[in-house]
């Protein structure tokens, strides 16, 4: 479903250009859960976000399934993020002046799923993730792990084959660490490809691949330890 | 419906802010209309009628110099080739202990003489607000105006006591934003009386019969209306030459003198005016782009979401036009209730200072729309040339 070929991105500092990226290649089949972890400042989200389409790379390419969304227009490549890809990030970031159920709708404003059925599935999403009582209810007066459950609910509305996290567990407690992983590998049980961007080892249960970054290079460990998979 | 004011809600101190930059600029450019129109009705009025007066020392009330136009020269004026009709007419100072000043705040006595219609083109009745105009053959009425009225709580069927003597007030004036807001209008014959018991010298010259005068002579000026077809500075120039000791006002002259004079308060405004556009424009401006770039983290996130340039920047404008629309208008109300409370203030005095012209409400809020699309535009130009990662980045 995910290729990533190539992949170099720098930053510019105030004394010349900050290598993060330094030619990353990734491949995630649909389905499959794979988790990312490195320490801070390792280019993790770097590589999220150009593996998101929310920011260009330097070099390299980027392929949903066969099209390679990396060459696409700006608005091409915005279509394709409203329909592929759902973005767990780690500070919610919900939009402050909206409700819970119109938070997770707004995913679906962009790619124009609008109607009755979506509301529905909207609220059946946050009953699912049990905060439907909440759906009114507007980010300030929800606890982070209430947010994070709608976050949840915003990226996977439209049933993204794609679904990115970058540390979708770093503010929250461990109990609703655990319902967010959950339903993490639940999506990709049910065909996403999921990809969780952590240095939080607990992500790497039940994870189909496990890879490391470090300097801007991603390599691939070995195996993933039989208990950490969950067996 | 529903939605804009969930927005406007939404964003209430952005609309707060953006209504003082409005009613700022609505305050200064109301009171530029307040002088504008002052000085444009003096004007309509000037070049409306031929204004002659007895020849004097230029010291008298309102357009007349002082001296007197006796009747046998009101004839000679009627003769003129051009002339239509000629309004014999006594103007006085209300208050004589300040005749000499020729101030914008006046308040005149005019004594009209009925029995000839109005001369003055752009004027052929005064308006009135309530009551009625004088007719032929009044006595001890008065027809006062608005500004005149209201600093004495005058209405029809109140009494005012003029040069001592008690008048009914049977019509009151329109306000009109112009010198007649001032005017108390009488019959002829009861402004000459007036002017008899004012001025110790005309009773003395009058007393002593030196000079055979009757109450026809005692004029101060007269209104002069031409004939149709006629250039009214030809037969104003014509009334010169043909009349003698007697002061002509040239209508041109006159309206240019008028200009001349008022030319510094016209200045001031349009300068007061600009310096509102100025700075209501930069607060607006700055106020509706700052409220742009406030919610970027929110943009950066809806470009996440998949939302093209296109689609942002059509969110980010409209809601910035529904914005901008109801600062713009709470800006007005907000000015025109500040003014009023002001007016009334002042109205004590018989002084307005406000005046929210339709051209003025409806050129505040269109440019405030403007200028809101304008500042909206270049924010949104700036925050969709950013990455939905910079966007997040920025506003987290």
């Amino acid at each position: 479903m995910l290729r990533a070929e190539r992949v170099v991105k720098s930053y510019r500092g105030p004394s010349g250009a900050v290598p993060v990226l330094a030619g990353v290649d990734l491949s995630v089949r649909a389905g499959e859960l794979a988790v990312i972890q490195g320490a801070s400042g390792s280019g993790k989200s770097t590589l999220l976000n150009v593996l998101g389409l929310l920011e260009d790379a330097d070099a390299g390419d980027v392929w949903y399934g066969d099209v390679p969304v990396s060459g696409l227009s700006r608005s091409a490549q915005s279509r394709q993020r409203g329909r592929s890809v759902g973005f767990v990030f780690q500070s919610f970031l919900l939009v402050s002046s909206l409700t819970a159920l119109d938070n997770v709708l707004l995913a679906g404003r962009y790619v124009g799923r609008r109607g009755h059925e979506t509301r529905e599935r909207a609220r059946a999403l946050l009953a699912d993730l049990g905060v439907a009582h909440r759906w009114d209810h507007y980010p300030a007066q929800l606890s982070g792990g209430e947010q994070q459950r709608v976050a949840f609910c915003r990226a996977v509305l439209n049933d993204p084959p794609l679904l990115l996290a970058d540390e979708p567990t770093g503010n929250l407690d461990d109990a609703n660490g655990r319902v967010i992983l959950a339903q993490l590998r639940a999506r990709a049980r049910h065909g996403a490809a999921v990809v969780i961007v952590t240095h939080r080892s607990e992500a790497l249960e039940g994870a189909d691949a496990a890879y490391h970054i470090e300097g801007g290079v991603l390599r691939q460990r070995a195996s993933v330890p039989a208990k950490e998979r969950g067996c | 419906m529903v939605s804009a004011v969930v927005r406007v809600r939404r964003y209430l101190f952005t609309v707060a802010g953006i209504a003082i930059g409005v009613a700022g600029l609505v305050a200064l450019g109301a009171m530029s209309e307040r002088i504008v129109r002052f000085i444009e009705g003096g004007d309509r009025f000037v070049l409306g009628q031929i204004s002659v007066a007895g020849r004097g020392m230029g010291m008298g009330a309102g357009f007349t110099a002082g001296g007197l136009l006796p009747a046998a020269r009101i004839r000679a004026i009627a003769e003129v080739p051009g002339v239509a009709v000629v309004q014999p007419q006594v103007m006085l100072p209300l208050d004589p202990t300040t005749s000499q000043f020729m101030t914008l705040t006046q308040e005149l006595i005019l004594g009209v003489d009925l029995s000839v219609p109005s001369p003055n083109r752009h004027y052929r009745a005064l308006p009135v607000q309530a009551g009625r105009l004088l007719r032929d053959g009044d006595r001890r009425v008065a027809v006062v105006g608005a500004a005149f009225a209201a600093s004495r709580n005058l209405r029809v069927g109140s009494r005012v006591t003029l040069a001592g003597a008690d008048y009914e007030v049977v019509g009151v004036l329109d306000r009109m934003l112009t010198a007649p807001d001032r005017f108390v209008i009488v019959p002829i014959a009861d402004a000459r009386e007036q002017w008899v018991t004012k001025d110790p010298l005309l009773r003395t010259v009058v007393a002593s019969g030196a000079m055979p005068l009757t109450a026809a002579d005692l004029n101060t000026g007269a209104a002069v209306g031409w004939r149709d077809g006629e250039d009214p500075d030809a037969v104003a120039r014509r009334i010169q030459a043909r009349v003698a000791d007697v002061n002509v006002q040239i209508p041109s002259e006159l309206s240019h003198q008028l200009k001349v004079s008022t030319a510094f308060f016209s200045a001031l405004m349009a300068g007061l005016a600009a310096l509102g556009l100025v700075i209501g424009g930069l607060s607006l401006a700055n106020t509706v782009a700052a409220a742009v770039f406030e919610r970027i983290r929110d943009f950066g996130v809806k470009r996440a979401l998949g939302a093209t340039d296109l689609q942002l920047g059509g969110e980010i404008l409209g809601e910035a036009l529904v914005v901008t629309m109801a600062g713009g208008v709470a800006g007005v109300v907000l000015a025109v209730a500040v003014g009023f409370g002001i007016d009334v203030f002042v109205g004590e005095r018989a002084q307005r200072l406000f005046l929210f012209s339709p051209r003025l409400v409806a050129g505040a809020i269109t440019f405030s729309v403007l200028l809101g699309a304008v500042a909206a535009l270049y924010a949104t130009v700036r925050v969709v040339r950013l990455s939905p990662a910079e966007a997040i980045r920025r506003g987290s």
